[in-house]
């Protein structure tokens, strides 16, 4: 493993509307490709979501992060994907991968517990570094605005 | 020809036979025992040419030289290629004579394999398409729906190129080719025609919103953010779309889709256009203009005029804004409206605006010592990299003071490459010439360019002070008189048509005033800089 790592940060819209039901069968399936697909090449991170947003850090070997956000650049279930960061980094913050809920609704923070449980999605460690903390607020922003609408 | 008269007996006159054999969509051939064509219906002939009866089936299909061994074999079914016309399934049957009657059948989904592809992104090329277009367009018996064809154009791919090499240029040409085939279907067509030109024929369309859709969908994937090597790389796509129509050349159709295309880049790029015959009666009407246009400077067809602007302390005229005026022989006076988008689509603006400084300037040295001479400069003069030189040699050759040229610019200057337009601007200013803010509070996020340069003054837009007192208008006005009061900056409200508005633009903290009550543009040797306008004197 001397292959140099990187670091790559986003956030995207939403774009399954509505329905809880569908956010759910979202979530599971996102969770299933990620957890079938980062291991085998070395990626890992953390991506965080709710109503409005996504926000994910993937971290690894170059060639995995851009083969893999490549195709999650074509995923119709998100869009106005922003890039945040793209940077050599010495060490990973997310050792492993891990999806959890963000967001202030407390339905859905029942709701999807149970995904950052299995995953082991830690909050905590989203306050290491100033883009994550960043991500946070953005990701707690869109909600809001997802829910009023 | 003993297949035909087999058939006679179910049908009674060989003209009939003909009429029916040449109405069937696909290549219908008969072959004598040697394999050599004794018969050809219509359809054959369009694929294979008119000459192929005598020819083998080797000569047809020179790519499949077990074509024969099938026949010999009297396989009923196999397949052949031929690199004219693509690949077909043949259904082969021997009537009573020993002669076989072949059925071709066109593998559509196949063209791909058979012609020839791009090497950088495996698309198929022009000429391709062009195979792929005449077979799309073969009357298909009821079934297919319609056909669409897309053009796509990468919008700011050469920034790309120029900026981060050709390796990632290429790499990007890829991923793009990637997108694409990820949102088209199997039987749909994506062709690279070079450079960064895509076409997509999409069949089988229900109706033009499935067009639309698919349009939109492309603009959006393609202007998702790329990574590449470690670099994020952002380009767009702008997308023309033509949906094709009964007996219409794929000749015809692809101008119809280009011009979209050039409609939709018009209009911004980064979104889609679909084709409308007025289309090319707008074409044909720019291009005229811009035949005029191009002649304009070197028939001396332009003049200036020039509009006094007011100080409101003192009330005195400080100086005056050139503004352009064309008169053409035939078209009588053209409005700057309608021909400096032309001049800037063209560059042509570059030539023109060289005229303008050096003529304003000029025209300037024939007033007294303190005024002061407005001339605009386009946003794409700030892209050409000739414009300090202008400027320059402008001041040099008419002999006229740096501090009494005052430039005009507009918040489209700050678009794109805005690093590039604060280095123009700054070497403008440290030859000692004034900058203003034109038509303010028209554009987009106007207060951020207030920061990124000092400008000498503000022009705030004329709907604001035309605007009804009370409104939003007004407190618009206020707002931004305000603010450059505080950034020292001078205000100059335009379009002022009554008493009633210069008495309100008074009272707020605007410093100079132009507009039609304060004074016309008149032509240079009607101005006169001494006399003060009974407006102003109030
Ligand atoms: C917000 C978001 C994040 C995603 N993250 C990942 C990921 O980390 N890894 C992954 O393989 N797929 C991820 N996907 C799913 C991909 O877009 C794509 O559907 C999936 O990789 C396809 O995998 P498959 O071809 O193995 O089914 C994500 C999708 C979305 C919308």
């Amino acid at each position: 493993m001397s292959e140099p790592l990187y670091q790559l940060v986003y956030y995207s819209r939403n774009k399954v509307s509505g329905q809880d039901d569908a956010l759910e069968a979202q979530v599971d399936s996102i969770l299933e490709a990620s957890r079938r697909n980062n291991q085998a090449v070395g990626l890992t991170g953390a991506l965080m979501f709710n109503s409005g947003c996504f926000a994910q850090v993937l971290e690894g070997p170059l060639d995995a992060i851009e083969a893999t956000f490549e195709r999650i650049q074509r995923d119709e279930r998100h869009g106005d994907v922003s890039l945040l960061a793209l940077d050599p980094i010495a060490t990973r913050a997310f050792p492993n991968w891990a999806m959890g809920f963000v967001g202030h609704s407390t339905k859905n923070a029942k709701r999807f517990e149970q995904v950052g449980v299995r995953s082991g999605f830690d909050p905590q460690r989203l306050g290491a570094q100033k883009v994550h903390a960043i991500l946070r607020d953005l990701t707690l922003d869109e909600e809001g605005l997802a829910e009023r609408v | 020809m003993s297949v035909l008269s087999c058939l006679s007996t179910a049908v009674s006159s060989s003209a009939l036979q003909e009429v029916i054999l040449d109405g069937l969509l696909h290549p219908v051939l008969v072959l004598n025992s040697d394999a050599e064509v004794i018969y050809g219906n219509a359809s054959a002939a369009a694929c294979f040419g008119p000459y192929l009866i005598g020819s083998d089936l080797n000569a047809l299909f020179p790519a499949c030289p077990d074509a024969i061994a099938c026949l010999h074999a009297r396989r009923t079914t196999f397949e052949v290629i031929s690199e004219t016309a693509g690949r077909f399934s043949v259904f082969a049957s021997v009537s009573s004579d020993g002669d076989s009657i072949l059925s071709l059948i066109p593998v559509v989904s196949d063209v791909r394999s058979i012609v020839e592809t791009d090497e950088l992104t495996g698309l198929i090329k022009r000429n391709g398409l062009r195979g792929f277009l005449e077979q799309a367009f073969a009357p298909k018996g009821g079934e297919g729906g319609l056909v669409a064809v897309h053009f796509l154009d990468l919008d700011r791919f050469k920034v790309v190129n120029d900026t981060l090499g050709h390796t990632i240029g290429d790499q990007l040409l890829k991923k793009v080719a990637e997108r694409l085939l990820s949102v088209c279907r199997k039987q749909d067509c994506v062709a690279r025609l070079g450079g960064d030109e895509f076409v997509i024929v999409q069949s089988g369309v229900t109706d033009l919103a499935d067009a639309e859709r698919l349009a939109a969908r492309l603009v959006d994937l393609v202007g998702r953010t790329y990574v590449l090597s470690g670099h994020a790389v952002n380009i767009g796509v702008s997308v023309g779309i033509a949906m094709a129509e009964r007996n219409q050349a794929p000749r015809d159709l692809l101008r119809n889709g280009d011009l979209a295309l050039y409609e939709a880049k018009r209009a911004g790029r980064g979104r889609f256009r679909v084709f409308e015959p007025g289309m090319y009666a707008a074409l044909r009407l720019r291009r005229e203009l811009e035949v005029d246009l191009r002649r304009a400077l070197a028939l001396r067809q332009f003049d200036l005029h020039y509009q006094p602007f007011l100080d409101l302390e003192t009330n005195r005229i400080i100086g005056y804004e050139a503004l352009i005026r064309w008169e053409h022989p035939t078209r009588g006076c053209v409005s700057p409206a309608d021909f400096i988008p032309l001049a800037e689509e063209t560059g042509l603006i570059n030539k023109i605006g060289e005229w303008v400084m050096r003529t304003a300037c000029a025209t300037a040295m024939s007033w007294s010592e303190d005024m002061t001479v407005a001339v605009n400069v386009s946003p794409i003069q700030f892209k050409a990299d000739g414009l300090v030189q202008t400027v320059l040699s402008a001041l040099a050759f008419s002999g006229l003071s740096p501090h009494r040229l005052e430039i005009e610019i507009t918040e489209g200057a700050f678009l794109e490459d805005t690093p590039n337009v604060l280095k123009t601007l700054h070497a403008l200013r440290d030859l000692g010439v004034k900058i203003s803010m034109d038509d303010f509070g028209t554009g987009y996020s106007s207060l951020s360019y207030l920061q990124k340069f000092p400008f000498d003054k503000i022009k705030i837009d004329q709907s604001f002070i035309q605007a009804s007192a009370g409104g939003d208008g007004e407190a618009i006005l206020k707002a931004i008189a305000s603010l450059g009061l505080s950034l020292g900056m001078a205000i100059t409200a335009e379009g002022v048509e009554t008493a009633e508005q210069l008495a309100r633009i008074r009272g707020e903290n605007c410093t100079h005033v132009q507009g039609y009550y304060t004074g016309r543009p008149q032509p240079a040797d009607r101005i006169s800089t001494t006399i003060e306008t009974e407006a102003a004197g109030d």
